[in-house]
């Protein structure tokens, strides 16, 4: 009798999400299976980088993560084009850093034309993230949701003290939502069940579980995806079928491994950009391996580096 | 229909109206409670003082005349101050009747109250706890009862004395502890044949919408119920809860059976109070993701007198 390999059977399948428009809309999610796993279903959409474009510089960047876009840190457009043309990205994700009341505080006007002129100016779709203050996300996103109507883009994110406001502008105005919870699988249902409540439909919206940097509790994250994967597929609960993204650039350039130097910290060795790159990108693949659809990435060399991953392992 | 013992938990020094007499010695909110919970069906009175550090004797012997006075039924002395435990004892006019709380699979707690058992002739819940902390899944809970059960055998103690407590964990923090609960209940006999078996119940709800929190604990006391627990700590003013404990509400015990036993029904086919306790029981067995929303089409429509 001939060998047959045991497979795993879903009863459920995630859901997709397209954002985006025209030829260049992009859809992540639909899978039938774990990750990689196309051996038990199908993977109908290859998870996909998006690059971090900063509309202000943190200066204790590293130089690992200067250093490739110098020429156009201070201009975001010229920095997306960039990551389009010189380094492939398929996706572009504006940080709307400088509008954290904390820092610059720059206003929801001001974010809603930056966000208009980049539609503009680049040729892929786009993720527009905010500086992660509950009230002033909750007026800035949804401005730029107005501003930007029928643009399809993908905004968040949407928490729980702040997502009605957030994602009534994204249904009100034809965009996507990111519903983030903190950690906590219980929650990102009941995130997703909110969200939909309010009318917008399943396939208009991402989870964020929170994501922790390799060494930072990428654990955490990794077992919470698995346990949505496992919710959506095996237990076909359909408010757990949505696309996961994770945004972990920002997570693993502020660890101390990546910032260090030899002479502060010897073991770690001579070689910070390429510790930086790892770091990233060992994050960046944990999270596909637990179930990520989207994932929010910074250093090229890093973007590269999960995308041949991806490639091999789906081709 | 199972019946089961129950241990009404609201004699608590936590309580807003029961702290503040027990530290002014006021007998009366305690003494209206203890008979509250008497003709509520309770069956044991739990005297709760936490872990009573300052003057936990004296406090504890006070409480205890003070609800033996109105009150005929057995006491569970519960606080972490062995003192306060001893000296609750020594005020019973039943020592033999109390029920002490706790004596864990740690070795500080074996030497230091098991001889109490022995000397009062009293009661104890056995907390499957080890010195590495809250067990991990059934094998460790399993390991954790039968120490306690070697220990008591040791002392030269029936088995019938000991009310094994697996810990009850709440859904939202691990669906996989809530697993490990009700797959160990049954093989308490296994591990310490002729032993009782109690929880803390309502810590299963613990971090939920606090005006839900009921309908998670009841669903999960079916579930016990079902698997042959022998007492749960329960609040005895939740009259549902009660009426469950005793056997008077069929329909739920038979529902709970169908779905223990791996069937199912179709949730539509059934009244809003049963839908309750079928989604209820789908989270707490883990087929479904529990979130703060699982019945919230249902709550408003939920009759408190459908069973009666």
């Amino acid at each position: 009798m001939a060998f047959s390999a045991l497979t795993e059977k879903y009863s459920g399948k995630m859901g997709t999400l397209t954002f985006g428009s025209g030829d260049q809309a992009i859809t992540v999610g639909g899978q039938a299976a774990m990750p990689f796993c196309t051996f038990d279903g199908e993977i109908p959409n290859k998870p996909i980088v998006a690059m971090e474009v900063y509309d202000v510089v943190d200066p204790e960047w590293p130089a690992a993560v200067v250093d490739p876009f110098k020429d156009v840190i201070n201009d975001p457009i010229a920095w997306a084009k960039k990551n389009i043309d010189e380094y492939g990205a398929k996706a572009i994700c504006l940080q709307l850093a400088s509008t954290d009341p904390n820092g610059e505080n720059k206003s929801a006007d001001y974010a809603a034309e930056l966000v208009s002129k980049m539609i503009e100016a680049i040729s892929v779709p786009l993720v527009v993230w905010g500086s992660g203050n509950v009230e002033k996300d909750a007026e800035v996103l949804s401005k730029i949701c107005e501003v930007n109507e029928g643009k399809n883009l993908l905004i968040g994110p949407a928490v729980e003290e702040n997502y009605k406001k957030i994602a009534a502008a994204c249904l009100g105005y034809g965009h996507n939502v990111v519903s983030q919870s903190p950690i906590d699988v219980n929650m990102a249902k009941q995130m997703n069940i909110l969200i939909s409540n309010l009318g917008l439909p399943m396939d208009k919206i991402i989870m964020e579980p929170s994501t922790g940097a390799l060494g930072y509790g990428v654990e955490y994250s990794y077992s919470v995806m698995e346990r949505i994967s496992l919710a959506a597929l095996a237990q076909n609960d359909e408010k757990m079928q949505c696309p996961i993204t994770n945004d972990l650039g920002k997570e693993c350039w502020k660890a101390r491994e990546v910032k260090l130097t030899e002479e502060e910290e010897p073991a770690f060795g001579p070689d910070l950009e390429k510790r930086g790159v790892l770091w990233e990108a060992i994050t960046g693949f944990d999270m596909l391996l637990a179930g990520s659809n989207l994932l929010i990435m910074r250093n090229p060399k890093a973007v590269k580096l999960v995308e041949e991953c991806i490639d091999e392992l789906l081709a | 229909m199972a019946s089961i013992l129950t241990i009404p938990e609201s004699i608590n020094i936590m309580s807003k109206t029961i702290g503040p007499a027990i530290k002014e010695r006021d007998p009366k909110p305690i003494q209206k409670m203890a008979i509250e919970q008497e003709e509520a069906g309770g069956d044991i009175q739990d005297l709760n003082l936490g872990p009573a550090r300052k003057a936990g004797d004296e406090m504890m012997a006070w409480l205890v005349k003070t609800v033996e006075e109105v009150s005929d039924l057995p006491l569970a002395l519960d606080t972490t101050n062995t003192v306060a435990i001893e000296a609750g004892l020594k005020a019973s006019k039943t020592p033999e009747r109390c029920i002490i709380n706790s004596i864990s699979a740690q070795p500080q707690s074996l030497e230091e109250r098991m001889p109490l058992v022995k000397k009062y002739d009293c009661n104890f819940v056995a907390l499957t706890l080890s010195e590495e902390g809250i067990p991990r899944d059934v094998n460790e809970r399993g390991m954790c009862a039968a120490e306690i059960y070697a220990k008591a055998l040791e002392f030269d103690l029936p088995s019938e004395k000991m009310f094994i407590d697996p810990i009850v964990l709440p859904v939202c923090v691990d669906p996989g502890q809530v697993a490990s609960f009700l797959e160990f209940l049954p093989l308490i006999p296994d591990f310490a044949p002729g032993a009782k078996s109690t929880c803390g119940l309502s810590n299963i709800s613990n971090g939920t919408p606090t005006e839900l929190r009921h309908f998670l604990n009841r669903a999960y006391q079916a579930m016990h119920i079902y698997l042959g627990i022998y007492s749960s700590i329960v609040d005895a003013y939740d009259s549902e809860m009660m009426a469950l404990c005793k056997g008077k509400i069929p329909q739920v015990e038979e529902l709970t059976k169908t779905l223990m036993e791996g069937g199912d029904v179709d949730p539509n086919s059934l009244g809003v109070e049963l839908q309750v306790y079928y989604r209820s029981i789908k989270c707490l067995k883990g087929e479904v993701l529990y979130s703060h929303s699982w019945i919230e089409d249902l709550v408003d429509k939920y009759d408190p007198n459908w069973y009666k």
